[in-house]
């Protein structure tokens, strides 16, 4: 009996060896130790938003070209709103073993018609935005420390910010602690009106968990706080007027889970967010995608997206008048101290579907094209205070991404 | 909403994230030589970064809410 329970320890202990031989690949994936080779990325975006125009609202001030009308949108003429052309490359370059650099340049040029109150009065708008940033990371056998700096210009907007985020793993590397925070330094000098001459300041933490909790899933709880202050305001908006404080939480829940059992090797990846801010904003995101691996290197992730909110506390709707002639603009009542007109401040609900394919090409190249197409109505959102007189707004997205490891 | 009440809330969301937790520790550790899976590159939170950037970028300028995943967002003037 002694030999055969020395035998069998002796076969669980080569096992374990054996086990524990193949792991350095496996657990530096897992561990996030300091990449074993770095990356390239280049992805390039197309983006084009269109908003119907509601029967009587033909007055607005400029037309853009008719994007030939949706599907979700039937019944309502629609017209091009803001197209975005960007441009991104990115590159993570491993450092002597412990170390990371990783840049991110992107260039983007703006240009459309945007409305200067509800969903009428549009104007025209053409903008380049430029912005680069930085990390550097360094690894610890059980945890990394990593700060970031980045600059972002347009003609009238400049952002700095700086950050440094840190986390610490188990013991058994099943569950990572982290801790972030960032400072946002913004200035804001409107082209249309030269005596504003603005800043923005933002403070943000994160306290974050991730939990590794069966072999095929893992969670993660973040808590986000930021602390604001400054020119909220939109100076290209006309009746905006807002709080020069603006604090917000946020609490996200996030669950990857991989199926082994099934055949499939797919996974799945759900998201949810709420959050919340001092203008009385409440919104919750749910975000759910699938990853499906093909044959030959292919894979195809669908995609859904849903998102609610409800209305800032100084929104003002559309008004009676408004809704039968778009050109007489609600004026704000002489008590209200903030308002504001902003569509994207009323209450709504927005509805994503998208598609991602992907092809491993060979070792090192990585290839991908992604469309997504966004949907954004007031009847759609959860709370009562919907504005019927803001029209439905759409866009499409189009991202082609190219990889390489180095 | 004033900051009496967002601090409420952040309080009450920060005892249920520890309370699930807690009640999430119950269970076998997953052993190192078990995280195949979980090393794949979807089964990660970081997934395709410039994608991630350009989709927070759009809603952030199209949406009320923003935040959540990270820190260090640049901002941006955004129509």
């Amino acid at each position: 009996m002694t030999s055969v329970s020395t035998t069998r320890s002796t076969i669980l202990g080569t096992t374990l060896l054996a086990a524990a031989l193949s792991l350095p690949s496996l657990q530096s994936a897992y561990a996030d130790a300091a990449p074993e080779r770095g990356v390239v990325s280049l992805k390039y975006l197309d983006y084009q938003d269109s908003q119907s125009v509601l029967g009587n609202s033909i007055t607005d001030t400029v037309s853009g070209a008719s994007s030939g009308g949706s599907s979700l949108s039937s019944g309502y003429g629609s017209q091009d709103r803001i197209g975005v052309h960007a441009g991104s490359v990115m590159a993570l370059i491993p450092v002597a073993g412990v170390w990371s650099v990783g840049t991110t340049y992107t260039s983007d040029s703006v240009s459309g018609a945007s409305p200067t109150y509800h969903s009428s009065g549009l104007t025209t708008m053409k903008d380049l935005r430029r912005a680069v940033d930085v990390q550097l990371t360094r690894y610890f056998s059980r945890g990394r420390l990593s700060l970031g700096t980045g600059y972002s210009s347009e003609s009238d907007y400049i952002s700095r910010v700086l950050s440094l985020e840190g986390s610490v793993d188990t013991v058994d590397k099943n569950t990572r602690f982290t801790l972030g925070g960032s400072l946002n330094d913004d200035s804001i000098n409107p082209v249309s009106k030269p005596t504003i001459d603005e800043k923005k300041e933002i403070v943000s933490g994160l306290i974050g968990v991730t939990k590794v909790m069966t072999k095929q899933d893992i969670i993660q709880f973040n808590l986000g706080y930021s602390n604001g202050s400054g020119y909220f305001t939109d100076p290209y908006k006309s009746e905006d007027n807002r709080p020069r404080h603006r604090n917000s939480m946020t609490a996200l829940a996030r669950w990857n889970h991989h199926f082994d059992d099934n055949g499939t090797d797919g996974t799945a990846r759900l998201s949810y967010r709420y959050y919340l801010d001092t203008f009385g904003i409440r919104a919750h995101t749910l975000d759910a995608e699938y990853v499906q691996p093909l044959r030959n290197g292919w894979a195809v992730t669908p995609l859904l997206r849903l998102y609610t909110q409800n209305e800032a506390d100084f929104y003002l709707a559309v008004s009676a008048a408004e809704k039968l002639d778009p050109t007489r603009q609600r004026v704000h009542a002489a008590a209200d101290i903030y308002y504001t007109e902003d569509q994207r401040l009323s209450a709504f609900g927005a509805l994503t579907l998208g598609l991602k394919v992907s092809k491993q090409l060979n070792q090192d190249w990585l290839v991908d094209v992604k469309y997504e197409r966004y949907e954004q109505r007031s009847e759609w959102s959860v709370s009562s205070g919907d504005d019927k007189g803001i029209a439905p707004f759409s866009a499409r997205s189009i991202q082609v991404g190219l990889s390489r490891a180095l | 909403m004033n900051k009496k009440m967002l601090r409420k809330s952040a309080h009450h969301i920060f005892l249920l994230i520890l309370l699930a937790l807690s009640g999430c520790s119950i269970g076998q550790a997953v052993q190192p030589w078990e995280k195949e899976s979980l090393a794949r590159p979807e089964m990660t939170f970081e997934g395709d970064q410039l994608d991630t950037r350009y989709t927070e970028h759009i809603y952030s300028s199209k949406e009320g809410a923003s935040g959540g995943a990270g820190v260090g967002g640049g901002g941006c003037g955004c129509n």
